[in-house]
């Protein structure tokens, strides 16, 4: 399919991009390998590093408790951040859903407004703020007491959960960064693999290269959660002095 | 069995020779040249879905010289221009028109249950391609739970056999059910095969390699598998099996003509109960063509809803729905899968995801409290598919990312769990209406007692499996997956809507043949068991129609 490939020219930064500069995987970027993708599929992956940033879906108003709820969810606490809400509102302006919703759940998009505007209602009752002007670990314990609840302003908790879950995990691990980030190896046609089985790699492939290492696993994992749980307790004087 | 020789394959099914031999995947000159039908003439069959069961019968149909139109409410697809090597680019492979889901277990569809498009959902599955056990149709009789079917394993054999070869399949000798061979060797491991294979065997538990609708080595002008896993988003070498390369080339080259792109809203009938052809729904334009088979083939959701949307005087209640049996009995499988976290490198990315299969918990274990089984399978979910996985576990922001990072070192396997079939599992016409203004599906989902302890065993055996492998964590998500039954066949009227040759029994040329037919669904993938349904149907409609009786006098339905 040679006369259908594409050149790797300008998609490739060096070091490879991850989101806010996290990754295991040093200097591994997927996008070296676009020369070897077929066109169809290169246009398509491309297309998410130049996502249109004019909003057409969500509104002025809405936009900044988006992107609260956003990196939240996905951890995107700093630059480059992958374009989630950008990518959010192309899909929900293009009616783009997952093909079935949860009978008492409205419409997917009207889904998203009456709950960001909860969000937004919420803190205001709460604190007396947008949700967006909260600091992380207010908006954070919002979060999680959406995660935690079984009703929660009119939505069954579950099934708004896994709709801003679908939606955010889809949109960012679609993304090339979040590939470089975990070290998966993207597109594969018509190049394929050739050494598959544990603890084998193709020659462009890359091994963990994280500074932590050796951390083992479970011990980042707890530091992960950690770090999770501290976004959420505000420190007792900072709770006294609001 | 049994390599038959690809020349005795060729001859019978010349598919996989029809499609081109170079870096081209669809061979547009066949399409091209297709014959094409009036909308006035009657065409002596008109089959609304090219799925896994449309797509077989009109391959066999055309074979018998009947003039066959095929309808399908997506497109004709064209790896190389319409698919991507790429999971969220892949969405328009699903069936992505409104749905609603309801019951206390409601069940989730779209990219996990059903296609559109010619080849139907087989464009996207995975590729397993195991045959029912010979229990599977009697599982009243022997275990008290589930229903009879109308016909025996053994009626179902030789066309288990003939498309196993036509897809083809490969895979190690076959020890469960009715012991047999496959055509083709099995295909090599990747690392999540391997690791599953390893923690299988610690504990003495039998796996094979396969059954996978994935010739290992080139069958005839389709290329050997890169192993690229992209098998769930189409797959763009014509390595995996799916009608559009397997039956709808051979039925194109034997005057059968496609139309994409027509949604069917109506089978339409006359007063004395007998169908006189379909209306569909093209380019915002309502069409109709006449026929003297219908055969409806739109997927376990699909086909109840259009008999329900097909009711008229003599079927107040919808087409075939005198006994309240249209729409019911739908089941699913059962699919809870666990990731196991291993200090080595798995990348399951690479291979295809259907790899290594176990049957040894298909067949009722009497020292359970549970009825029924379930067989245990690798895999492989991309990242997008593993990051629900993991959020799941409710695990979001950093907690998510990390998990995440540590992609490459996790091994998915997932059961298929035999849950039963009951009448309160139902298609019904919702209030909302999609962009034709027609009732959108309604899918009420239940779960039972003893489908719950089978989710809870298969779970743990996965779990204890991993663990044996040297996992030293597993997490466990509980999924569900194929959609069958809904229009179930049966010995009489009041059981079911269809009789044993897939004909219904209020209309004598209205036929089913996709997997809404299953009385039971085993713990086996369904598309080799459905396609081998529609082989059967089909080779019984033309031995009618052998037998010669004019059309219009035929008491049955035959051609
Ligand atoms: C992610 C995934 C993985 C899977 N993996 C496996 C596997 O490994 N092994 C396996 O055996 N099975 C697997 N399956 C299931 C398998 O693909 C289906 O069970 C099988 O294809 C169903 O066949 P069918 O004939 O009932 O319907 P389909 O193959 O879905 O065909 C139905 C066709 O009808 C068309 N249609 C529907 N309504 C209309 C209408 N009103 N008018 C016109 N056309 C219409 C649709 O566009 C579609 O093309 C998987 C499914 C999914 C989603
Ligand atoms: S892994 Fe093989 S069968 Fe699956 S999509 Fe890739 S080439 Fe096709």
């Amino acid at each position: 399919m040679k006369d259908r490939e594409v050149s790797s020219g300008l998609a490739r930064r060096h070091p490879p991009v991850t989101p806010g500069g996290k990754g295991r995987f040093g200097d591994f970027d997927v996008l070296g390998q676009v020369s070897r993708w077929d066109l169809v599929t290169a246009g398509v992956v491309l297309a998410r590093l130049d996502t249109d940033p004019q909003l057409s879906f969500f509104t002025a108003e809405e936009e900044p408790t988006v992107r609260a709820l956003t990196d939240l969810l996905l951890g995107q606490h700093d630059e480059p951040r992958v374009p989630v809400v950008e990518m959010l509102d192309k899909r929900l302006l293009a009616g783009e859903t997952d093909g079935w919703r949860y009978e008492d759940m409205p419409e997917d998009s009207d889904a998203w407004r009456r709950s960001l505007a909860a969000l937004d209602d919420e803190a205001r009752a709460l604190h007396g703020e947008r949700f967006s002007d909260l600091p992380p670990e207010r908006q954070a314990r919002i979060v999680q007491g959406v995660q935690d609840a079984d009703e929660w302003h009119g939505f069954s908790a579950g099934h708004l959960w896994s709709l801003w879950t679908r939606y955010a995990c889809s949109a960012f691990y679609s993304h090339p960064w979040t590939w470089n980030e975990i070290g998966f190896g993207g597109p594969a046609y018509p190049r394929g693999y050739k050494n598959m089985g544990v603890d084998r790699r193709e020659g462009w492939e890359r091994p963990e290269v994280d500074a932590r290492d050796p951390v083992p696993w479970a011990e980042r994992r707890e530091e992960a959660l950690r770090a999770h749980e501290e976004r959420q307790d505000a420190s007792p004087s900072e709770e006294r002095d609001r | 069995m049994s390599r038959l020789s690809d020349a005795d394959v060729r001859a019978r099914n010349a598919s996989a020779w029809l499609l081109p031999s170079g870096d081209e995947r669809t061979n547009h000159r066949l399409r091209a040249d297709m014959r094409r039908y009036d909308e006035s003439d009657e065409v002596d069959v008109v089959v609304v879905g090219c799925g896994a069961g449309g797509g077989t019968l009109m391959q066999r149909l055309a074979r018998t010289g009947a003039s066959v139109v095929g309808l399908d409410a997506g497109p004709f697809w064209d790896p190389d221009a319409d698919w991507v090597s790429d999971e969220a680019g892949s969405h328009r492979l699903y069936w992505t028109e409104p749905r609603v889901i309801s019951g206390s277990d409601p069940v989730p569809l779209g990219s996990n249950n059903s296609g559109r498009g010619v080849g139907g959902s087989m464009i996207h599955y995975a590729g397993y391609t195991p045959r029912f056990h010979p229990s599977d149709f009697h599982t009243f009789s022997l275990d008290g739970v589930g229903a009879d079917w109308p016909i025996a394993y053994q009626d179902l054999k030789p066309y288990y056999q003939a498309i196993e070869q036509e897809l083809p399949v490969s895979g190690q000798s076959w020890p469960w059910g009715d012991p047999h061979d496959y055509p083709y060797s099995p295909q090599p491991l990747g690392g999540n095969g391997q690791m599953f294979v390893r923690g299988a065997h610690a504990l003495g538990v039998t796996t094979k390699v396969g059954p996978v609708a994935i010739a290992n080595g080139r069958f005839g002008n389709r290329p050997h598998c890169i192993y690229r896993g992209f098998c769930l988003q189409g797959c763009k070498v014509n390595a995996k099996a799916s009608p559009l390369i397997t039956h709808i080339p051979d039925a194109l080259a034997h005057g059968a003509e496609i139309r994409p792109n027509c949604m069917v809203n109506r089978v339409v009938v006359d007063g004395r109960r007998r169908a006189i052809g379909v209306t569909y729904i093209t380019g915002g334009v309502e069409h109709f063509q006449a026929a003297r088979l219908v055969v409806v083939s739109g997927y376990s959701i699909e086909t109840p809803r259009l008999l329900l949307l097909s009711g008229s005087k003599e079927f107040p209640d919808g087409l075939c729905n005198d006994h309240g049996q249209v729409g019911h009995y739908l089941m699913v499988q059962g699919a809870p899968q666990v990731a196991g976290r291993f200090d080595a490198e798995v990348r399951m990315y690479k291979a295809p995801p259907p790899e290594v299969s176990s049957e040894e918990f298909y067949e009722t274990d009497p020292t359970k409290p549970y009825k029924r089984g379930f067989a245990l399978q690798t895999v492989s979910p991309l990242p997008i598919t593993y990051s629900e996985h993991v959020s799941a576990q409710g695990h979001w922001g950093e907690a998510l990312r990390e998990y995440m990072r540590d992609y490459n070192h996790w091994a998915v396997t997932g059961a298929l769990c035999e849950f039963l079939p009951r009448y309160e599992n139902a298609v019904t016409l919702a209030a909302e209406t999609d962009r034709n203004g027609l009732p959108v599906a309604n899918f009420s989902y239940s779960m039972c007692d003893n489908d719950r302890a089978l989710e809870d065993a298969a779970q743990h055996t996965q779990e204890e499996i991993l663990k044996a492998a040297g996992a030293t964590e597993t997490i466990a998500v509980k999924r569900y997956a194929h959609l069958v039954g809904g229009c179930r066949m049966a010995a009489d009227a009041t059981q079911g809507v269809v009789d044993a040759d897939q004909r219904s029994f209020a209309v004598p040329n209205l036929y089913l043949v996709d997997g809404s037919v299953l009385p039971t669904q085993g713990s086996a993938n369904p598309a080799l068991t459905i396609m081998a349904l529609a082989a059967r149907c089909a080779e019984r409609l033309a031995a009618s129609r052998n037998q010669g009786a004019p059309a219009a006098t035929r008491a049955g339905g035959g051609l």
